[in-house]
């Protein structure tokens, strides 16, 4: 009896790390081929013969990408651009996501359905308009045009993702705090953030990779390389017909990748304790 | 009576007050160029009137809706189509993974999560790229070679609509999934566990715990979440673009929604007022949308 | 944990709201600054930075590679504080940059007459509505190619038929006879070419269903069937390198990868088509520099300087060597080194024949529309009169919604 229940533990473990197992392949399998294209001495995106471990390995692309182009201070910019976004699409946001969801006012019904119609209106069909704001600004060409712009965009989906969560927070919880004589920054601070820690962590990673990602605003508002960003300065390697080749772009694409995935494995550990350590469940 | 009302207002402008930074910096950087978009669309500004471009009253949108003939029509309906489809794979797909990805004997569970999240690390239109030419490519491409190898057959996989329309959905899952599984992933986490516990002891099995724990308690918190990928999803241009119809490497497809569409027929034209006219159609499209979807699910969204 | 998290956003920000306003303070007097936008090969960049250098101190001269140029400069152009001086490009867009208005005509700075000096080719492209836009350096036209190890001296087909021919005789076993981009408008325009047709018309009116062109796509049409569904270039070009194709016709700047990848390749002369007589004539493409309207004024100067610089033989020399295409100016085919070069030489010779790329406005939407019926009719197998039929109405009602 014992024997079989055991037996069928091992075989279920075995179906789900296999399940697993072809999920991650699936996962990973273009950017296996990006790595073997960016490893192979012969490199070259297409061929007749691909394998996935090349015959003739070289970091040279790899040295080129860090040589040839000034990726440092790209990455340089790409991170203060990106703290600076989070900062400040988080700093306005909570504070907005938090009252959404838990003052009930006048209007603030039809303003959530706005925003949710703002979120559906690609932005880039609006370039040409925030082209127009930022240059009457004369925050075309600078970092900190740019960062609003991405806090901007991002602020959106900010609010509407954390006041989801903030919703799902008991206000019970609230209340004892309230009896306990916290004032609401103290119960704000104090309560519902650290409970609500997971969705500040997506939402943040969410606009992290937002930004890290971004080109199409960065190409068109940014000139000069040495102000460009990861994402922009990657478009320019790109590889043409005439110009760029597809082993440095492969390259310079998981290095450009790489930070995000820290930054991602970073927030992991972070993740667990949410509203399950606060132990309340309404 | 005065007294409350008082409150209620007192209560409104402090609400607004706090949310005032962030609803300011929407306003600027998405109300403000949607209006700004809106003026546009009644100017004729184009490469003939770059600079001096005068306010031509609704010209623009009466073109627009003639040009937004059966084509348009049928790539609505591909827009319906491609969202509906790609959302309930991302859902059902999502929640089996991040159910299983919970399982308690699972001690590779934070190295399977990392891994399922790199898609999401690489910039999209490089993942784009390499799915079309190192994947699909019906000369090179892996798939092709692996399916050469098993059947003997040549598929020329982005070349005639249907096949054309799974492989793109097959990349926007590979990107949007990552995201999803995170969401879903994060909202289980969040399910007292002790529901569970009594649930076993009650005898319900797993799939009975699923139906009738964990898709009530996560829908709320994952709610807001699945909202907005439906309208990334209906938004999506990059994907068909890039795989199907990019100029000097169009495959034969012919997938178009309605951004696409809108692409060929008015952005290439570098007329910004005729363009801009259609951008704000899409808009009070996806407002009729969203209505209609309201109307429905009333509370629950919002 | 999270303080000192908080604390080095909040620093980080600080430092990058300082950093980006110390940035913009740098323009000051003294040397004047000419940025340039480019979107070329980083050999080409070195040629021209070692050209302009001995105009230091007084004038110093950024090059800056820009993808996307096109869309950006279409924001941009006429912002002071982000447009470049002067961007190298092909001809093809001048159309739309001089119709709304941020280009400045090249003869304010340079002497008309001295625009004799260059092939006819090369100013013709460069000028639109009678006006001069661009100082060409170089032109590249397609060329026909073929890996010497497959094809014999006497296998190279003088005409379309004896191409054909070939095609039937080696496509087999994974190996293709000759492959293009068959549904990519500018290497299918030199078939259409071939035939006396045109995508458009000078003043902009589209012909694709003129009677050349329907004729051309159809004859075209048995060619693709012996080539792969693919018409991008990766595919195509990786044919070739792989010694998979015996032929192809590419551009001058394949020829350098082709050679790297251990091809003997070998140029030869346009087939010709049987029915009209007339060689298959690919567009051509005019690289040259282009001058903004914005800073034009306030830099007068130092951009006559640049000019005169890239107006040197020398540099056009230099630049088609690394480039692999042909100078611009008529004087250099004179030199030995050049007469030498056959790559140099086979594109001066093609160039008698070959079609600038037309640089009205107009023809931004025939690419999208001339490449869509490519592939109706190459890949998804449509009728050719229908096909076009709809293309050609397509691409009135987009030229009718550009105005």
């Amino acid at each position: 009896m014992k024997r079989k229940k055991w037996m069928k533990r091992i075989a279920g473990s075995f179906l789900l790390n296999g399940f697993f197992i072809i999920c991650c392949l699936l996962a990973l399998l273009p950017i296996l081929y990006a790595l073997s294209v960016s490893l192979d001495a012969k490199g070259s995106l297409l061929s007749a013969n691909f394998s996935f471990i090349p015959q003739e390995i070289t970091g040279e692309h790899y040295i080129r990408v860090f040589t040839e182009k000034p990726v440092l201070q790209w990455f340089g910019n790409t991170m203060l651009m990106t703290a600076a976004t989070v900062l400040v699409a988080m700093v306005t946001a909570v504070p907005a996501a938090y009252v959404f969801s838990r003052r009930k006012f006048a209007g603030r019904k039809v303003v959530l359905r706005v925003l949710l119609l703002l979120y559906s209106f690609p932005s880039v069909l609006s370039m040409f308009a925030i082209y127009k704001l930022m240059s009457t600004f004369g925050m075309i060409n600078t970092h900190i045009g740019l960062i609003i712009i991405y806090a901007g965009t991002m602020s959106v989906f900010a609010l509407l993702n954390m006041k989801g969560y903030f919703d799902a927070i008991p206000v019970e919880i609230e209340e004892a705090g309230r009896i306990d004589g916290c004032d609401d920054v103290k119960i704000v601070t104090k309560i519902v953030l650290p409970l609500a820690r997971p969705t500040l962590i997506v939402t943040g990673v969410m606009i992290v990779n937002y930004v890290w990602n971004e080109y199409i605003f960065s190409i068109n508002f940014l000139t000069g390389s040495d102000r460009m960003t990861l994402a922009s300065g990657l478009y320019s390697l790109q590889a043409t017909e005439t110009s760029g080749s597809w082993p440095v772009f492969a390259a310079a694409s998981l290095v450009v990748s790489f930070p995000v995935l820290v930054i991602f494995f970073w927030s992991q550990r972070y993740m667990v304790s949410g509203l399950t350590s606060g132990g309340v469940r309404g | 009576m005065k007294a409350k009302s008082n409150t209620g207002a007192r209560k409104t402008l402090i609400a607004y007050l706090v949310a005032s930074p962030s609803l300011l910096l929407i306003g600027l950087i998405v109300v403000f160029p949607i209006l700004y978009t809106a003026y546009i669309s009644l100017t004729n500004m184009n490469t003939y009137h770059w600079f001096n471009y005068s306010i031509i009253g609704l010209d623009n949108y009466k073109r627009a809706l003639f040009m937004f003939d059966s084509g348009f029509l049928s790539a609505l309906l591909n827009t319906v189509v491609w969202t509906v489809v790609n959302m309930v794979l991302q859902l059902v797909i999502a929640f089996l993974i991040s159910n299983l990805l919970n399982v308690k004997r699972l001690p590779l569970r934070n190295f399977y999560k990392t891994i399922l999240m790199f898609p999401w690390a690489m910039p999209g239109y490089v993942s784009i790229l390499l799915w079309k030419t190192g994947m699909f490519n019906s000369q090179f491409g892996l798939l092709t070679q692996w399916m050469e190898k098993l059947s003997g057959l040549t598929v020329r996989w982005l070349q005639n609509d249907v096949s054309a329309f799974l492989c793109c959905t097959a990349v926007n899952l590979w990107l949007a999934l990552p995201f999803m599984i995170m969401i879903m992933d994060g909202g289980l986490k969040s399910i007292d566990r002790s529901y569970y516990e009594s649930a076993t002891l009650d005898g319900a099995g797993p799939i009975r715990q699923a139906v009738s724990i964990t898709l009530p308690c996560l829908r709320p918190i994952i709610g807001p979440s699945v909202v907005i990928t439906v309208f990334t999803t209906f938004k999506q241009f990059d994907i068909i673009y890039l795989m199907t119809q990019q100029v000097g490497a169009q495959t034969g497809a012919h997938i178009h929604t309605i951004i696409t569409y809108a692409y060929e027929n008015a952005f290439i034209t570098n007329n910004y007022g005729f363009s801009s006219a259609i951008s704000i159609l899409i808009f009070a499209l996806l407002i009729v949308f969203a209505q209609i979807s309201n109307r429905r699910e009333k509370e629950e969204t919002v | 944990m999270k303080k000192t998290v908080s604390i080095i956003l909040l620093l980080v920000l600080l430092l990058s709201l300082t950093g980006c306003s110390s940035q913009q303070e740098t323009k000051t007097a003294g040397p004047v600054t000419i940025t340039i936008w480019h979107d070329k090969e980083e050999p080409v960049i070195a040629v021209l930075e070692e050209a302009v250098k001995e105009l230091e101190p007084d004038v110093h001269v950024v090059f800056e590679k820009k993808s996307g140029m096109t869309e950006s400069l279409k924001l941009v152009g006429n912002d002071k504080n982000a447009a470049p001086d002067l961007y190298i490009f092909a001809h093809d867009k001048i159309g739309v940059y001089a119709e709304m208005g941020i280009l400045t005509p090249i003869t304010e700075f340079v002497d008309s007459s001295l625009l004799d000096r260059y092939v006819p080719l090369t100013v013709k492209g460069a000028t639109y509505k009678g006006t001069v836009y661009q100082l060409p350096l170089y032109f590249e036209t397609l060329l026909f190619m073929y890996n010497k190890k497959y094809m014999a001296e006497s296998d190279i087909p003088g005409t379309t038929e004896d191409l054909y021919s070939y095609m039937e005789r080696k496509t087999r076993y994974g190996h293709y006879g000759f492959v293009e981009q068959h549904s990519t408008p500018y290497y299918a325009a030199g078939w259409i070419h071939g035939f006396g047709g045109s995508l458009i018309t000078e003043d902009g009116q589209p012909l694709l269903n003129s009677e050349e062109v329907t004729a051309a796509l159809a004859y075209h049409k048995k060619f693709v069937d012996l080539m792969p569904g693919e018409t991008e270039y990766a595919t195509v070009n990786t044919l070739f390198t792989e010694g998979m194709a015996h032929a192809t016709i590419a551009g001058p700047w394949f020829v350098p990868t082709v050679r790297n990848a251990g091809i003997d390749v070998e140029i030869a002369p346009m087939p010709i088509v049987n029915e009209t007589g007339l060689p298959l004539a690919p567009y051509s493409g005019i690289q040259g520099v282009h001058i903004l309207k914005v800073h034009a004024e306030e830099k007068k100067a130092a951009i006559s300087k640049v000019l005169e610089i890239l107006m040197n033989p020398d540099v056009s020399v230099a630049l088609a060597k690394v480039s692999g295409c042909a100078p611009a100016m008529e004087s250099c085919y004179e030199r030995e080194d050049v007469q030498a070069d056959s790559l140099i030489m086979a594109m001066r010779s093609t160039a008698e024949t070959a079609v600038p790329m037309p640089n009205i406005p107009e023809m931004d939407v025939m690419w999208s529309v001339a490449g869509t019926l490519l592939t109706d009719v190459n890949v998804s197998g449509y009728d050719v009169l229908e096909a076009a039929e709809s293309a050609q109405q397509k691409a009135l009602d987009l030229i009718e919604a550009m105005k």
